[in-house]
This record gives C-alpha cells, sequence and structure tokens, in this order.
C-alpha cells in the first residue's frame, strides 16, 4: 500500500519539489525569501498529507494535513514576517558559510542521505525515496542553523528539521497517532512564539539578532 | 488521581495569574505546591498499593517508576516554593523585579510543574511533548531578569535543546514504526502498557537505531556529554530556586525517558549494545566534568558541572547494570535531585548577601552567615559522595555494581574521576567558606523561609546516607523490576 502511495508520480514530484524548496532557502540571502520558500514547503507536506489521507482514507490524516496547511504554511510564516517587520532587522542574512559552498554542501548532504537510507536497508514497503529527503531535510536544517549568522534563520533552521521529521513520520507510519501529532502542532507551535519573545528579547539586549553577540558564556 | 495531581499547578497557576500583591501570590504559590506535593504523595501510596493505575482512555498512567519521579518532582517542587517566597521575595524588596513579573514568575513556576509532573505520567511515547515543553516553560523562566547574559543563556538552551529533542522525536518516529508492525495501526502502539509486553518481537536493527536517537536527544535535555554546553550557561542564569528545579528535577526528567526507552529497546537487542552506550556517555559526562570544576571561577557553573557529573553517573549505573547498578542508579536520581536544590539554594543564599557569582570574590561565608556556612560545607561534602551522606550509598552501590559486572576499566576510571571532582570541588567550597568576608557584607543569615527549605533538603541528604526507610527500599526495588 505504501510503496504505492509513494510511489505515484504526483507523490514524487511533490517530494523533489519539497528539497527544491529547501535548496531555495540555501541559496538566498533574503529574509523574505527564506520564509516564503518555507511557506512553500509547508503547503507541498499538506499535499503529501492530503495525498496521504485520500489514498489510505483516513480521517485523522486529514486533520494532520489541514493542520500543516492552516499552522505551517499560514500562522508561522506570518509570525515570521511580523517578527522580521517589527525589528526592522536588515533584510540580508549574514552568512559564515557563503551560497556557493552552501548549495554545494546541500547537495552533498542530499547525496549522503540517500545513501544512508539505503543502506540501513528498512524492509520495501517503506518509500525510500520519501525518507531520504526526509533526512535531508533534517540535515539540510542542522547545516542552516550552524552557518547562518541571524538567530532567525536558527529559528527557520528548527522549523526545517521539524518539516523533515514530519515527512519521515508520515512515510514510514502513515504519521504518528493523532493525539501525539496534536500534541507535536501544539509545541511547534508554542516553540515558534517562545522564540518569537526570545528573539525581541536578544534585538533589545543587544540592539541586533545577530548570535556573535551571544558568546560571553564560557568553561 | 492522576488527573487531580496534574490539575492541581494548573489551578495554581491560573490563581496566581489573578493575584493582586506579593503576600497574595505567595500565599496562594505555597498552598499550591503543599497541595501538590500531598496528592503527589497519594500518587505513590495508591502505586505503591496497585502498582499500575491507568486512566483517561490509556492517555495517563502511572507505575512505580513514574511515581518515584512524581515524588521527586512534587518534593523538590514544594521546597522550591518555600524557597522562591524568601528569594523572589528579596528581589522584590530591592526592586530588581517588579509586581508584573513577580506574578509571571509563580505563573511560570507552577507551569513548569505540571510539565515535569506530566513527564511522569504520560502513559505514551508522547512523553516527547511533554518534554518539550518543559524546555518552552523554562527558558522563559529564564529571561525573568533582562539580563544579557540570561537572554543569552535562555536562547543557547532554547535551540541546543530543540535540536536534541527534535533527534528525540526521530527516535520516537522509529520506535512506532517497529511497534506498529506488531500492534497495527493504533494509538496504543504507543503506550508503555502495550509496547513492553510486545517489545521482544521488534527488529532490533530500527531499535538500535531509534535508541540512539533517543540517546542523543533526550541525553542533550539531561546533559549528557558531549551535548552538555547548553547546561553550565542555563542553570547558572536562572533564578536560584528555578535551578535548582532544572538540575535537581528536569535532568531526571530527560533521564526518566531515556530509562524508559532503553528498558523497550533492551527487550528487542539484548543489553549489550544498549548498555556500552549508556557507559560510554555516562564516563565521558564524568570526565568532562573534571576540568571544568578544578578551574571554575563561577560557583553557579560549578554546582551545574557537577549536574553534569551525577547525570553522568546516573546512566554509568544503569550502563552497568544487574539489581544492584540499576538500584545505585535510581537511588542516585532521588539523592542528585535532593543534594543537588540543597546547595543551590546555598548557593542562592550567597548570591544574595555577596551579590557575585565569583569564587574568588565570596569568603568567610561561615562568619558572615553562620548556617548557611554550615550548610555549605555539609552540602558540599555530600555532594562530592563523602560518607555518611546520602549520595556515598548509592556512588558505592553503582562502583560495586562496575566491579562486580566485569566492567573494571570503567569503573576505576569513574573512581578516579570522582575522587579529583572531590578534590576541586571541596577546594572551591572551602574557599567561599572559610576565611574573612569582604567588606560590606553585612553579617546575618538570610530569611527563614530560605533556611526552612534548605531545613528539609538536609534531613533527605543525612538521614539517607545511614538509614534508608523500608518502604523506601521497597518502593526503589519496585522501579527496579520495572525497569529490568
Amino acid at each position: 500500500m505504501s510503496e504505492l502511495v509513494f510511489g505515484s508520480k504526483m507523490m514524487q514530484l511533490l517530494i523533489a519539489l519539497i528539497l527544491v524548496s529547501t535548496f531555495m532557502i540555501l541559496g538566498s540571502t533574503r529574509l523574505y525569501s527564506c520564509v516564503r520558500a518555507f511557506g512553500i514547503q509547508s503547503f507541498l507536506l499538506a499535499g503529501v498529507a492530503g495525498i496521504v489521507a485520500y489514498s489510505t482514507g483516513k480521517s485523522d490524516i486529514y486533520i494532520v494535513a489541514i493542520l500543516t496547511l492552516v499552522i505551517k504554511a499560514a500562522v508561522i510564516p506570518y509570525i515570521f514576517i511580523y517578527i522580521i517587520r517589527e525589528i526592522k532587522v536588515k533584510r540580508e542574512i549574514a552568512l559564515y558559510v557563503n551560497i556557493s559552498p552552501s548549495l554545494i554542501i546541500g547537495g552533498v548532504l542530499v547525496v549522503i542521505s540517500y545513501y544512508l537510507v539505503r543502506s540501513i536497508n528498512i524492509r520495501t514497503e517503506l518509500s525510500s525515496f520519501a525518507l531520504s529527503a526526509s533526512i535531508s531535510l533534517v540535515s539540510i536544517g542542522l547545516f542552516i542553523m550552524i552557518s547562518r549568522k541571524k538567530a532567525i534563520m536558527q529559528m527557520l533552521g528548527i522549523l526545517l528539521m521539524e518539516n523533515g521529521l514530519f515527512l519521515g513520520a508520515i512515510s514510514l507510519t502513515y504519521g504518528m497517532p493523532l493525539l501525539v501529532e496534536l500534541g507535536i502542532f501544539f509545541d511547534v507551535l508554542i516553540g515558534v512564539l517562545i522564540m518569537g519573545i526570545l528573539i525581541f528579547r536578544i534585538n533589545r539586549t543587544f540592539e541586533s539578532i545577530d548570535t556573535d553577540m551571544l558568546k560571553t558564556l564560557i568553561g | 488521581m492522576i488527573e487531580y495531581l496534574l490539575l492541581a499547578p494548573v489551578l495554581t497557576g491560573i490563581l496566581c495569574f489573578f493575584t493582586k500583591t506579593r503576600k497574595q501570590v505567595e500565599v496562594v504559590s505555597v498552598t499550591g505546591s503543599i497541595v501538590t506535593l500531598l496528592l503527589g504523595m497519594a500518587l505513590v501510596v495508591d502505586v505503591y498499593r496497585h502498582d499500575i493505575i491507568v486512566t483517561w482512555q490509556n492517555a495517563l498512567f502511572a507505575d512505580a517508576f513514574s511515581a518515584f519521579i512524581v515524588l521527586i518532582v512534587s518534593i523538590v517542587g514544594f521546597v522550591a516554593s518555600l524557597y522562591s517566597t524568601g528569594y523572589m521575595g528579596h528581589e522584590f524588596e530591592h526592586n530588581i523585579i517588579d509586581m508584573k513579573r513577580l506574578k509571571m514568575y509563580y505563573v511560570l513556576f507552577h507551569s513548569f510543574m505540571f510539565t515535569m509532573l506530566l513527564v511522569g505520567v504520560t502513559n505514551n511515547l508522547g512523553l516527547w511533548i511533554a518534554i518539550e515543553m518543559t524546555t518552552l516553560v523554562s527558558a522563559l523562566l529564564m529571561i525573568l531578569y533582562s539580563r544579557k547574559s540570561s537572554v543569552e543563556a535562555a536562547w543557547k538552551y532554547m535551540i541546543i535543546c530543540t535540536v536534541g529533542i527534535t533527534f528525540a522525536l526521530f527516535g520516537t518516529i522509529l520506535t512506532y514504526y517497529a511497534s506498529v508492525k506488531i500492534l497495527g495501526e493504533t494509538g496504543e502502539a504507543l503506550n508503555w502498557t502495550s509496547l513492553l509486553a510486545v517489545a521482544d518481537q521488534f527488529d532490533p536493527t530500527i531499535m538500535k537505531l531509534a535508541f540512539i536517537f533517543i540517546l542523543i536527544g533526550y541525553g542533550t535535555k539531561a546533559g549528557l556529554a558531549p551535548m552538555h554546553t547548553w547546561l553550565p550557561d542555563a542553570h547558572s542564569e536562572a533564578p536560584t530556586p528555578v535551578s535548582a528545579l532544572l538540575s535537581g528535577v528536569l535532568l531526571n526528567c530527560a533521564m526518566y525517558g531515556i530509562i524508559r526507552f532503553y528498558t523497550i529497546a533492551t527487550k528487542s537487542f539484548g543489553t549489550e549494545f544498549g548498555s556500552n552506550l549508556l557507559i560510554v556517555f555516562g564516563l565521558l559526562s564524568i570526565g568532562i566534568a573534571v576540568p571544568f570544576i578544578l578551574l571554575q571561577e563561577d560557583y553557579k557553573r560549578l554546582l551545574a558541572y557537577s549536574s553534569v557529573e551525577h547525570m553522568g553517573i546516573v546512566a554509568l549505573g544503569i550502563g552497568f547494570g544487574g539489581v544492584f547498578g540499576i538500584f545505585g542508579a535510581i537511588l542516585h536520581m532521588f539523592n542528585h535531585a535532593m543534594t543537588k536544590s540543597f546547595m543551590f539554594f546555598g548557593a542562592g543564599n550567597v548570591l544574595l548577601k555577596h551579590e557575585t557569582k565569583e569564587i574568588d570574590k565570596v569568603s568567610g561565608v561561615v562568619k558572615s552567615m553562620p548556617v548557611t556556612g554550615t550548610m555549605l560545607i555539609i552540602g558540599g561534602l555530600a555532594i562530592t559522595g563523602s560518607p555518611p551522606f546520602s549520595i556515598f550509598i548509592s556512588e558505592f552501590t553503582i562502583l560495586a555494581a562496575g566491579f562486580s559486572q566485569g566492567h573494571i576499566v570503567a569503573s576505576v576510571l569513574f573512581l578516579l574521576f570522582i575522587i579529583m571532582i572531590f578534590a576541586g570541588f571541596f577546594y572551591h567550597i572551602s574557599r567561599m567558606t572559610f576565611g574573612t568576608p569582604a567588606a560590606g557584607v553585612k553579617s546575618g543569615d538570610v530569611s527563614r523561609w530560605m533556611l526552612g527549605a534548605m531545613a528539609i533538603l538536609i534531613v533527605f541528604v543525612i538521614v539517607f546516607g545511614v538509614y534508608i526507610p523500608p518502604f523506601f527500599n521497597e518502593m526503589i526495588m519496585k522501579v527496579v523490576n520495572v525497569v529490568r
């Protein structure tokens, strides 16, 4: 069943587009385009969940798809844009690793994830394509967190990782039980709000949201 | 029963929100924490009689291990709320925080209690959600003071722990995948009660992978090296009563997650793989704490690194395994919770009086604050594992387990590390306590609330070193049976 769902052309296209949106985040120096790419990615994820829901006929997954659409594709990008606007941050993002090496590293991470999933060799019932995309998302999310200076990009990196895990969960087991899934949405939403508060606080105390400033506590 | 226990801190938090004066908020908070403590005790007694309680369509449950965590949370929570009355009251009197912040503090304090209790009684791998909630609430507690350093610490804490916990989520997903194959796609497929029965049929490769992710994920939250980097910052920058909760209780909650998964995972792939991992991470944590404790300049960070060490010891005990190893580890969780909160309270008293966190600038605490000074010396001896205090018993049990299970190298290293830590730690404590106080420090102890809180804890520190009451012994044996 799972192979059927994930083998379909539509699904492969969606997952490929999700990867493309990840590279849009990697390849952009403008905060707004990063946020927009994240919104698109979440929209595509909702599409993946929608297809799984349609082909399995489970109402639980429909709820998850709708929540993804509302929370991740609309509310969270809105919060991002609100933060960017309120703290009048410079729209360019400062980088530790430049764009072109970033893109190359991203590509390498995707290849590694692909071979990693093949080497684990989880049985055929699982779509290895979706799982490798999910692990790529997680590792690229981590990479974005360490290679970008703005605190806001670290927040985006975490959300990217979370999106990757969402894709992983839905490809492995059609998502978690509804109760757990709802809890995760709750945590992600509250987490984004609290990170937003922290970013405001960082901006107020350090007059910048470059994480370069946060280097006083050592030893 | 469990519902009421969870309801108590929530209600207290809400009530705190609607209070007007300092007096009101303190009365509500202390009463609330007494109620929570009593309900926690009642739950422990209930579990003692019935072994397992399940309610709310299997969503909540309590067995001996949950009850044990609930016990730790509610005892330390209770004394921390007593201590808060004195400590935050002092901050309020000196206009460091205003009424709005004070109220916010108590609301968050009780929400924090709620999330930690929830970790203990969730009958579900969705434990993840509760652990993430503890991070969210405590990050807000850390930025109560808008100092640069607290904001920095809170941000690091939030980012590192969220990433860590994301890994744990991946481990959880893998476990669910393994369990769905046996149990089918029901909500039940993530419940401890149903998982344990079929864990031996899980695919070992997947469970190995899952356990690695869980260990890294929750290990980040439990402060195991090398993922501990956020811990000294967060624990030293939080308000002192919160530091005590973070070090004494929250680390145990994360450890609880690891041990629960360890129990399930070992049923699938045997003990060797998991226990070796735990021993390596445990030893690494103890070892990494050594240089940082020896060369430490800030006494709150000193205590934080000592927490890294003690979580390492718990992991080591579980890794050594056998009845003795696990018994020692569980007992150590309790002893560390009591002793470390005790020490943080002592450090808080010093901080209020001397207004510096630097060890070099503090001296003569015994002269300026006779009671606190004496307690610091006792606590310093206790936390480093000298007899006749409680931590000595649990460390000794773990060491004995190590030798008897044939982990000679690990045990010898463990012994060496704790001897070095003893020397370093006690050197710092004696520098602070003896000598003459700096000029300008008025003598006289802090408020009775704070000393009272410490007096309650010192009973556990001293009594459990010489005598473990039979019912408590039996309770820990029940936990050991759950874990094995």
